[in-house]
């Protein structure tokens, strides 16, 4: 066989591979495509905006788990019970607290009133009362239905001793006067009360209609009772939800949208991004790969600090050699945040982390950042390496055992824990092992405290510093690593009781110095969201406390 | 007529001249033929150097290109091959001191020399405003078009002063800020500024990642060449070259000893099955089929607990005895099926008949001659183990990090495939050239070793 013929058939038939590839995946999409076309014409066709009817389409990350406004924790569930349900206070367009259901309140150091407006109404026509509230308080903190966020309800009156079973349920310090009347007594003063009610939690529920729904409370459209600006019309599990204007809401004038649409429920980034080229959804948000695409197509992005701080933390329980204050001391010296941001995470609108309390708390009168800066622990590989051999002679070792950092499951955190496992290798000669675990299962590892260091991050509840200040109180079931500090405890009683802002303000200063001077966590970044909103949409509300995003203010701009 | 006369000699036996009836070519073994006729495979023959580079590359790679694959350099967070590495030498990064900022009379101006460092900048307060906000774009700023990344939202009108430090390369930004009101809307056109910083390192971060020494620290100003990358650095700024010759390591490792292992497992198993038959074969298939039904994933997990995996440890050897163990039916049932044909052939009769033994009959006429089915099972194996090694470390099963592996780092890539293509495309390519060699050489291998074919032009 001639050689050079013998290589050019070859190659011949290498073209003709892959022409017949090329061909064939052309042609099996195009199939597809008709296929698609053919079998998806029976559903409407969906657009961001329709200003015919006033609706939006919007993109939900995940489909909301739990809509019992009792029981609520997280931030999607939040995000939807605000829509649809109100609560005494709540907030305007400009974040600030104004009047819900209550249109009068008074609140004083040892007890609220709150007046209640006559014209607020469920959807199903029947006035909401005091009673509601009382009842709602009461499910919170009931054993038998063991919410996680009981402790939220701690403020009024025997609130802790009924959750943990001491006292009868009719214990609890909130009565109904009269319909239109709730009085509340405290457990002991709690200053920023007004700010509690606005959470999830101290929503209303309709006794009548709880009752009667029994367990099926919260899991369907129409096992749901709403007090707030909207109601869900139609909800398709993990597939789609809408909602509709509540036609006896108190406030008929507010916003501008009658309907609200989320036809989508992913948490794929490129899907958000590709649904938002379709013109399909009003608001994407943007990840990093995704950015350069945004400035290329020259969009009009929109940042903001979402008001979550990301830290690492450690476990302090026994027999963890994290529970070495040089050790820690140690990785705090060659923590950088600024290097993780900047270079490492890349994404516009996070800030390096430098305290617990992130930078949009308020202090006494401006921002508590400002008024109690946050030490500062300079990069010095030096010092943290006499620190790490002062670790290794007090817990007896040569050599410290590979650490466990525990991390969750999602593109950034695994970039993010493999610079923190080169970081401490490079610096210290630390050995990191990351274990990589969805939400769920890393959850649960954390409260069975299976970790040396967890990836952890907390998102305000409500507006004070409180909702970051007492994360590392003894008692709190949310501090993971177990840690105990007397001294951090008493600061956190203080804070909880004193009515006196200073004296409060001054509380969480020193949760701040002794959080840093034991090293308890390493500041990582505070979070920030990066997103592009259609043009004919204004008026959509970003917010670090409170359901966000909040479309109740939106409008569709004029003429368009 | 004459007479004949005879000699003694003339009754001697004759010479055997066999030479007349021999062959015209030299007698050859079995695997000299095979040799033969894949050198005659050009396709087959350029397959087998590849895979004989890949496996230099991978043993003999990492004694000359002595980088750490797990070495992270923030400066160069995924470089594509052939990126610029000029850089200056400048002073270590001090914090902005509130004094020091002049404030210009109007618009907006740098302060201090832009690097990728830090850009400083401030402008003039502006009238109303309650705070602001600054975005920087690769375009220049027009009028009615977009102003690019939002970096930050000010929420104080005296502070009219910035610092940006994101994620900072040496090209043109064009920055921008406009007044805000309280609700954090837009109430001013923008004012700009263009910069184009240069790249800079410290002389402590220049030290650290060896492009300078530390007996003579560079003094400020002196010019440096970054670490040479020569196939680009990935997300987190680490060597490509270094990370896929050690990424190799594993993926062939997994994609060519498991499929081996497992292969032979299953001639052995089907062989004797296929060859004792009756009862044992019925049992033995029967178990086989018990085997096909066990869930892989599940078996890894049981595996990892057994050999006490922990987190964050590599799951290879669990990994490689999951598929030895759970992988071979497929191979143990072809074969069956090809040695129960064969025990009927002819001139397996025949060789039984001239007294063949059992092994003479297995290894000499049975194996021979199911090398086709062996081969085409081995090619798709190799392959569709580097997957399932890729798909393990994805799932957090396979390689723990920093540890590379070429399916990882196809995992990692496809993030970026967009702005950084070459973090996909590096690892996809070996992968698919190690696949394609593989099927290449195989299928060379099958002509070349099949019975059938032998001496066949």
């Amino acid at each position: 066989m001639d050689t050079a013929s013998g290589s050019s058939s070859v190659l011949r038939q290498l073209g003709l591979y892959a022409l017949l590839t090329i061909v064939g995946i052309a042609l099996l999409m195009w199939a597809m495509s008709w296929i698609a076309s053919v079998t998806g014409s029976a559903e409407r066709t969906q657009t961001a905006i329709d200003p015919e009817t006033r609706s939006a389409s919007f993109l939900l990350g995940d489909e909301p788990p739990q809509l019992d406004s009792s029981k609520a924790t997280d931030a999607l569930s939040g995000m939807v019970l605000g829509h649809v349900m109100e609560g005494l206070l709540a907030y305007n367009e400009n974040n600030q607290l104004t009047a819900g259901v209550a249109e009068r309140w008074d609140i004083r150091e040892r007890g609220a009133t709150f007046w209640l407006r006559r014209d607020a109404k469920w959807s199903n026509g029947e006035p909401i009362t005091a009673h509601d509230f009382v009842y709602s308080w009461r499910l919170a903190v009931d054993p038998a239905n063991s919410s996680q966020y009981a402790f939220l309800l701690y403020a009024v009156k025997n609130g802790e001793a009924i959750t943990q079973g001491k006292m009868p349920l009719e214990s609890l310090g909130v009565t109904a006067i009269d319909d239109y009347t709730l009085e509340v007594e405290f457990e002991n003063s709690t200053a920023y009360f007004g700010k509690l009610v606005a959470f999830s939690t101290y929503y209303p529920i309709n006794e009548k209609f709880h009752k009667s729904v029994k367990d099926r409370f919260g899991a369907d459209a129409d096992t749901l009772l709403y007090s707030g600006p909207y109601m869900i019309e139609n909800w398709v599990h993990g597939a789609s939800l809408k909602m509709v204007r509540n036609p006896h809401y108190w406030n008929p004038g507010r916003g501008g949208l009658d309907i609200i649409d989320f036809p989508y429920i992913t948490s794929d980034p490129n899907a958000r991004l590709n649904l938002f080229k379709d013109g399909k959804i009003a608001i994407a948000g943007l990840s990093a790969e995704n950015l350069g695409e945004a400035i290329d197509r020259r969009w009009q992005m929109n940042a903001f600090a979402e008001g979550v701080v990301f830290y690492i933390e450690f476990n302090h329980r026994p027999g963890r050699v994290t529970g070495n204050r040089h050790l820690r001391r140690a990785m705090q010296l060659v923590n950088d945040p600024a290097e993780l941001v900047y270079k490492v995470t890349k994404l516009p609108g996070y800030l390096p982390g430098k305290s617990l309390f992130p930078v949009w708390v308020q202090g006494v009168n401006g921002f508590f950042r400002q008024e109690y800066p946050a030490p500062e622990a300079p990069v010095n590989i030096e010092q943290a390496r006499w620190h790490l051999e002062q670790a290794k002679q007090e817990l007896g070792l040569d050599e410290i055992p590979p650490l466990i950092l525990l991390t969750g499951d999602n593109p950034l955190s695994t970039l993010q824990s493999e610079y923190y496992q080169d970081r401490f290798k490079r610096t210290l000669g630390l050995d990191v092992r990351i274990d990589k675990q969805i939400f769920k299962q890393r959850l649960e590892k954390m409260t069975a405290g299976e970790f040396d260091m967890v990836m952890a991050g907390w998102g305000p509840d409500f507006d004070d510093p409180l909702t970051f200040g007492d994360l590392f109180a003894s008692w709190n079931e949310q501090n993971r690593g177990k840690y105990a500090s007397s001294e951090l405890d008493a600061q956190v009683r203080i804070a909880q009781r004193s009515v006196d802002t200073q004296e409060r303000m001054d509380a969480f200063g020193e949760i701040q110095r002794i959080l840093f001077e034991d090293a308890v966590i390493l500041p990582g970044y505070e979070r920030g969201i990066v997103y592009v909103v259609d043009e004919r949409l204004e008026g959509v509300v970003r917010r670090a406390v409170g359901p966000d995003p909040d479309y109740t203010f939106a409008r569709i701009r004029e003429g368009s | 007529m004459a007479e004949t006369k005879l000699t003694p000699q003339d009754f001697a036996p004759l010479h055997s001249e066999r030479e007349v009836q021999s062959l015209s070519r030299p007698s050859l073994s079995y695997w000299q033929d095979a040799w033969i006729r894949l050198k005659a495979n050009r396709r087959a023959l350029i397959s087998l150097y590849i895979v004989i580079f890949l496996l230099a590359f991978t043993v003999v790679g990492p004694w000359f290109w002595t980088i750490d694959p797990s070495t992270i350099d923030p400066d160069q967070i995924s470089q594509p091959p052939g990126a610029n590495r000029e850089v200056v030498v400048t002073a270590p990064y001090e914090p902005w001191s509130i004094d020091s900022i002049v404030v210009p009379a109007s618009g907006m101006a740098l302060v201090g020399e832009p690097t990728t460092q830090s850009i400083r900048m401030a402008w003039a307060p502006m009238p109303g405003a309650f705070g602001y906000r600054v975005y920087r774009n690769h375009f220049p700023v027009e009028p009615g078009k977009a102003l690019g990344l939002p970096l930050v939202n000010i929420l104080n009108p005296d502070e009219t002063w910035f610092e940006d430090r994101l994620n900072l390369k040496a090209q043109d930004y064009y920055y921008a800020v406009v007044a805000t009101d309280a609700t954090g809307n837009r109430i001013s056109d923008p004012v700009s500024v263009d910069v184009l910083p240069e790249r800079v390192i410290t002389a402590e971060e220049a030290i650290r990642r060896g492009i300078a020494s530390a007996e003579e620290p560079p003094a400020i100003g002196t010019p440096l060449k970054m670490k040479l990358h020569p196939l680009g650095t990935d997300y987190l700024g680490r060597d490509m070259l270094s990370r896929l010759m050690h990424g190799a390591r594993v993926s062939l490792f997994i994609g060519i000893f498991a499929p081996f292992a497992y292969v032979i497992l299953g001639i052995a198993y089907g062989a004797i099955a296929g060859f004792l038959g009756g009862i044992i074969d019925q049992f033995m298939m029967r178990f086989a089929d018990f085997v096909v039904a066990l869930p892989f994933l599940l078996f890894m997990i049981v595996f990892k607990l057994a050999f006490s995996v922990g987190a964050g440890e590599s799951g290879i050897f669990a990994m490689l005895i999951a598929m030895i163990v759970l992988l071979w039916p497929g191979t143990a049932r072809l074969v069956r099926g090809q040695i129960l044909q064969i025990r009927e052939e002819g001139y397996v009769s025949a060789a039984k008949l001239m007294g063949a033994n059992t092994n003479y009959l297995v290894l000499r006429h049975m194996i021979p001659n199911t090398m086709g089915v062996i081969l085409v099972t081995l090619t798709f194996a190799v392959p569709s183990a580097i997957f399932t090694e890729a798909f393990l470390s994805f799932i957090g099963m396979g390689v723990a990090p920093p540890t590379p592996s070429w399916g990882s780092m196809c995992n990692e890539g496809i993030k970026t495939m967009l702005t950084t293509p070459h973090e996909l495309l590096f690892p996809a390519a070996l992968i698919s050239i190690t696949v394609l060699v593989f099927n290449l050489l195989g299928d060379g291998l099958r002509d070349a070793l099949d019975a059938r074919m032998r001496s066949r032009e």
